[in-house]
């Protein structure tokens, strides 16, 4: 991940079944709460199709948490 | 009532833009936004409405309509989050901001123009940072009130902006069919044809007195309706009355039938009910059960209990003593548990042992659910019910308070 502008994170990269994927875009960023820990939700694009991303900031943790059209 | 700029903002096909955006290959396509395990679009596209799908419909009539729809499954926590984002947004032009639902909002915007220029100047810019942070659209319509903000706004769909200046409120209103107002439902409008009035400027010229013996203390109202009269005030959460029930209700994946099933979900939902109450710590004496069964019918029931109670098992056990009472002659879709008669501020800690232990095991379940999320710790019973929470977004959802909910 990366930080952006106004300290805002972005996911650059992941690693899924041992693939390198490059998020060529992110469609779209939520946020909620589980329990006292904001989670960050990314719907994010690689060149071969849709998954959610969540980031834990408490944990500081990264979890693929969704996927579609692969 | 002084003269007021008052702005009505609906997000256009609210579910289906954001799941539009969040997915760039359902854009210009017709989608079906549905819920988890179930059948009911709950929003469509506006592709989808080209072709005659609407809130409401079955999956297989979406089908029938435009066969290549798309289905996509709600998920609440996009909905939720975007429309608080949006409601903050709202803030920065005006505090008197009214939540109306999660895609619908009243601004009062008489006192900000000082600083912003002109209403229309506000509407451009909401409509421009709505559209460049989230991608989505969303009609406004400014008025003198409430009533013509929201009919101005749904004149144009979507991505409208329509401004009924106070010397244009007779002009539109004279033609306009009743239907039209915001709060003249299917029923009113049929009793209304009865009487004859069939457009807003007949029934703002239609005698008060005939209205009020028909309608009773609403006629006047309705006569006022007529003429594009509204002094009701723009609302801030803040500001609302004290709620008056705590409630949560389920559809559920599938239709039930086994009291042991139900029982699970009854303690599921009374400690939904039971955490939030606790949380804003009000305490209800009437505890209500909701039962909807397959063919779509509803029935409700409450109890009074002793003392106020806001614990999950007191909720529970007295949802449990309705369903003792009823027969249950088909499966069931949805229930419902509800807690009415608040007190607020309640906190007495009981004499006895026993109940001291529950009020303290009940505290501490809160703490870690707090801190880990809700479910973290529960009633073993529940454990196998899978995904818990609130799936459907409650009409009375406020972006935070009481009335807020988290939902899955």
């Amino acid at each position: 991940m990366v930080f952006g502008p106004d300290r805002a994170i972005r996911p650059v990269w992941f690693d899924w079944h041992n693939r390198k994927h490059a998020v060529l875009e992110t469609t779209y960023t939520w946020s909620d709460l589980k329990g006292s820990a904001r989670r960050l939700h990314f719907a994010v694009r690689d060149a071969g199709g849709l998954y959610e991303l969540t980031y834990d900031t408490a944990e500081q943790t990264w979890e693929l948490t969704g996927l579609e059209g692969n | 009532m002084a003269d007021r700029i008052v702005m009505h903002i609906d997000m256009n096909a609210f579910f289906a833009s954001v799941e539009q955006q969040a997915d760039p290959e359902l854009r210009g396509k017709p989608i079906a936004v549905i819920g988890r395990g179930r059948t009911v679009v709950t929003t469509a596209s506006y592709e989808a409405r080209a072709f005659g799908v609407k809130t409401g419909m079955n999956t297989w009539q979406a089908k029938q309509a435009c066969p290549q729809v798309i289905f996509v499954i709600g998920d609440n926590r996009k909905y939720t989050y975007t429309s608080g984002e949006i409601m903050k947004m709202m803030l920065d032009y005006t505090p008197l901001v009214e939540v109306f639902s999660i895609d619908e909002a009243w601004l009062d915007v008489t006192h900000s123009l000082s600083i912003f220029g002109s209403a229309e100047n506000i509407a451009y810019l909401l409509k421009s940072r709505i559209r460049h942070r989230f991608g989505i659209t969303c009609s406004i319509g400014i008025a003198p009130n409430k009533l013509l903000s929201k009919l101005a706004s749904e004149m144009k769909k979507p991505d409208g902006l329509i401004v009924i200046p106070p010397t244009e409120v007779c002009r539109i209103l004279e033609k306009l069919p009743v239907k039209e107002l915001c709060g003249i439902g299917r029923k009113m409008e049929q009793q209304l044809l009865m009487m004859g009035i069939r457009t807003c400027g007949e029934l703002g010229r239609y005698p008060v007195e005939r209205l009020s013996r028909k309608f009773g203390i609403v006629g006047e109202r309705l006569q006022q309706m007529g003429r594009g009269i509204d002094n009701s005030p723009v609302v801030p959460v803040a500001d609302e009355q004290e709620v008056k029930s705590v409630g949560h209700s389920m559809t559920l994946e599938r239709d039930i039938e086994r009291r042991q099933e139900i029982l699970k979900y009854l303690l599921q939902l009374s400690e939904m009910v039971g955490r939030r109450a606790r949380r804003y710590n009000v305490a209800g004496k009437t505890v209500h059960l909701t039962i909807r069964f397959a063919d779509f019918s509803t029935i409700g029931r409450q109890c009074t209990v002793k003392n106020h109670a806001n614990r999950s098992d007191e909720i529970f056990n007295a949802a449990v003593s309705i369903l003792d009472t009823l027969e249950l002659d088909q499966p069931v879709r949805l229930l419902g548990v509800r807690i009415t008669n608040l007190c607020y501020q309640r906190q007495q800690l009981p004499l006895f042992e026993d109940e001291l232990r529950k009020v303290l095991a009940t505290s501490a379940m809160d703490e870690v659910n707090d801190r880990y999320g809700s479910f973290a710790v529960t009633y073993g019973s529940v454990l196998d019910n899978g995904e818990k929470g609130s799936f459907v977004i409650s009409p009375a959802w406020r972006p935070d308070g009481i009335r807020n909910v988290d939902v899955l």
